[in-house]
């Protein structure tokens, strides 16, 4: 379940999956990866462009 | 019919939540229009880039957006609230900025973290645009991307921490004051882009085989204009999201001096149009009445809550008025290619309005810190340069040496739009025709 509540009665945090800390760190990793991998792709695209533009 | 009475303590309840509602929506509508600063920086840069790059200009300063706000999430805020000693963090009071702190989303009983996180955010994504428009028609994406991370989430918010928080150390021993972040947001994207600059090179063209600088025209000059007047408007929520709401007393600044947003409303306007002036008696040309509004606000920003109008207007008349001179000074003496004058609008423009506010507020009060004082604030003032300079320089060296800071020369000549993106800004009217050679005026 990702709602870490049953009732909105005395409800605290409540993003999804508040209450496992094993999935919040599975999604922080997950975009932290993406991210990186976002500025990996970057570079690699750019190394591509300019194939033809290298001296 | 009876009617019931609510009880003292239901009212009071009812008066708690009306206040801490107020709070967020007034930050709310501050970081939206903090967002028209970036949509201001967009129609800046890709005006001020020749017709070959403007949507790589574009697409450069989206990104810059686009990767400030995860990893501001994922560190930026933790620095802010962790590192206001200096380099050893409080782990405690950090604890509330770790990304997976469960203040760091939707949380009931927590209505500030996002909404201050959010307005942050948008002064992170504010430097990084800073620094975009020095660098245009040259950089590399990646480099840039990896550039305006350091200095959005990790250089800006380091000073901050230090000069723009209760607690900062800058204020807490020498008494900095700076109301609308002059510094930690002006000066250190100003100084961190002159840092690149150096390491980057000039634009192909921008120099003769003498030296001698040519003119680069950008495709649009009205689109850079716009966007100019865009981020004034944009200001009016950054300047907003520097004053804290509290909603059981008086506003205060981020040090917890008492303000009004009447005075700042005085000295913003009266700073705008003394910026506006000083850029016209110096330049007589659009491009630099605005920028010089811009510096203009830039230089009063620290005392925005103190000065009396006038003085904030001749304050913003000087400033702008240096700004092209010292636009001018590094290009001709150096040879540096800052190509929308960001070091002299934002860094040159910061350290005025904070070396000024030490000359013109010496004597005002600290709430956590000694009284307000010149030796204060050019110690303060020196900080800021050198945490904005060295990282800049320091990285983009180091980029540059790992080849990974600028395009090829052949790429540059044709034009990034055609290379990289491949678009055409206006693929009905004039093509992205590959020009070897800048516009001479």
């Amino acid at each position: 379940m990702a709602s870490p509540i049953t009732t909105w009665e005395g409800a605290e945090a409540i993003f999804t999956f508040a209450d496992k800390p094993a999935m919040i760190g599975l999604f922080l990793t997950l975009s932290i990866a993406v991210t990186i991998y976002a500025i990996v792709a970057t570079i690699i695209h750019e190394n591509e462009s300019y194939i033809d533009y290298n001296e | 019919m009876e009617t019931s009475v609510p009880s003292t303590a239901e009212l009071q309840a009812l008066l708690d939540m009306t206040t801490t509602i107020n709070m967020e929506v007034f930050y709310w509508w501050c970081t939206a229009l903090m967002v028209i600063i970036h949509a201001g920086f967009l129609a800046y840069e890709m005006g001020a880039s020749r017709l070959k790059n403007a949507l790589a200009s574009g697409v450069k300063n989206i990104l810059a957006f686009a990767f400030i706000v995860p990893t501001f999430f994922f560190f930026g805020w933790w620095i802010y609230l962790a590192m206001y000693g200096g380099f050893t963090p409080d782990l405690e009071a950090g604890a509330g900025g770790m990304p997976w702190s469960l203040s760091m989303g939707p949380n009931l009983t927590d209505n500030a973290t996002g909404i201050f996180w959010g307005a942050f955010v948008l002064f992170a994504a504010t430097t990084a645009s800073i620094m975009s428009g020095a660098v245009i028609e040259r950089i590399r994406m990646s480099a840039f991307i990896i550039l305006a991370i350091i200095l959005g989430s990790g250089v800006w918010i380091l000073a901050a921490a230090w000069g723009w928080h209760p607690d900062g150390w800058l204020t807490t021993t020498w008494g900095f004051h700076d109301f609308g972040a002059a510094g930690c947001v002006h000066m250190i994207a100003g100084f961190f882009a002159l840092g690149v600059i150096i390491n980057l090179g000039a634009r192909i063209g921008r120099f003769d085989s003498l030296g001698k600088p040519v003119a680069i025209e950008g495709h649009s000059m009205p689109m850079t204009i716009i966007g100019l007047m865009l981020i004034i408007v944009g200001f009016f929520g950054f300047l907003g999201g520097c004053i804290i709401y509290s909603g059981t007393g008086q506003w205060t600044t981020i040090f917890g001096t008492p303000a009004t947003l009447s005075a700042v409303s005085f000295n913003t306007l009266m700073a705008f149009a003394g910026g506006l002036i000083g850029g016209y008696l110096v330049t007589r040309q659009p491009f630099w009445m605005m920028s010089g509004g811009l510096a203009g606000i830039v230089s009063a920003a620290p005392g925005l809550e103190l000065y009396y109008p006038p003085m904030a207007f001749l304050i913003a008349l000087f400033a702008s008025s240096v700004a092209p001179l010292v636009d001018k000074f590094i290009t001709n003496k150096f040879k540096l290619d800052d190509a929308v004058g960001a070091f002299a609008v934002h860094g040159v423009s910061g350290m005025i309005g904070l070396l000024a506010l030490g000359i013109f507020a010496a004597g005002y009060p600290n709430v956590n810190g000694p009284e307000i004082s010149f030796m204060g604030q050019l110690n303060s003032t020196l900080v800021m340069a050198a945490l904005g300079f060295i990282p800049g320089y320091v990285v983009s060296l180091v980029l540059a040496k790992l080849g990974m800071l600028r395009v090829p020369p052949k790429a540059e000549v044709a034009g990034l739009d055609l290379v990289e993106v491949p678009l055409k800004a206006y693929p009905e009217s004039v093509p992205a025709a590959p020009s070897d050679k800048p516009v001479t005026v």
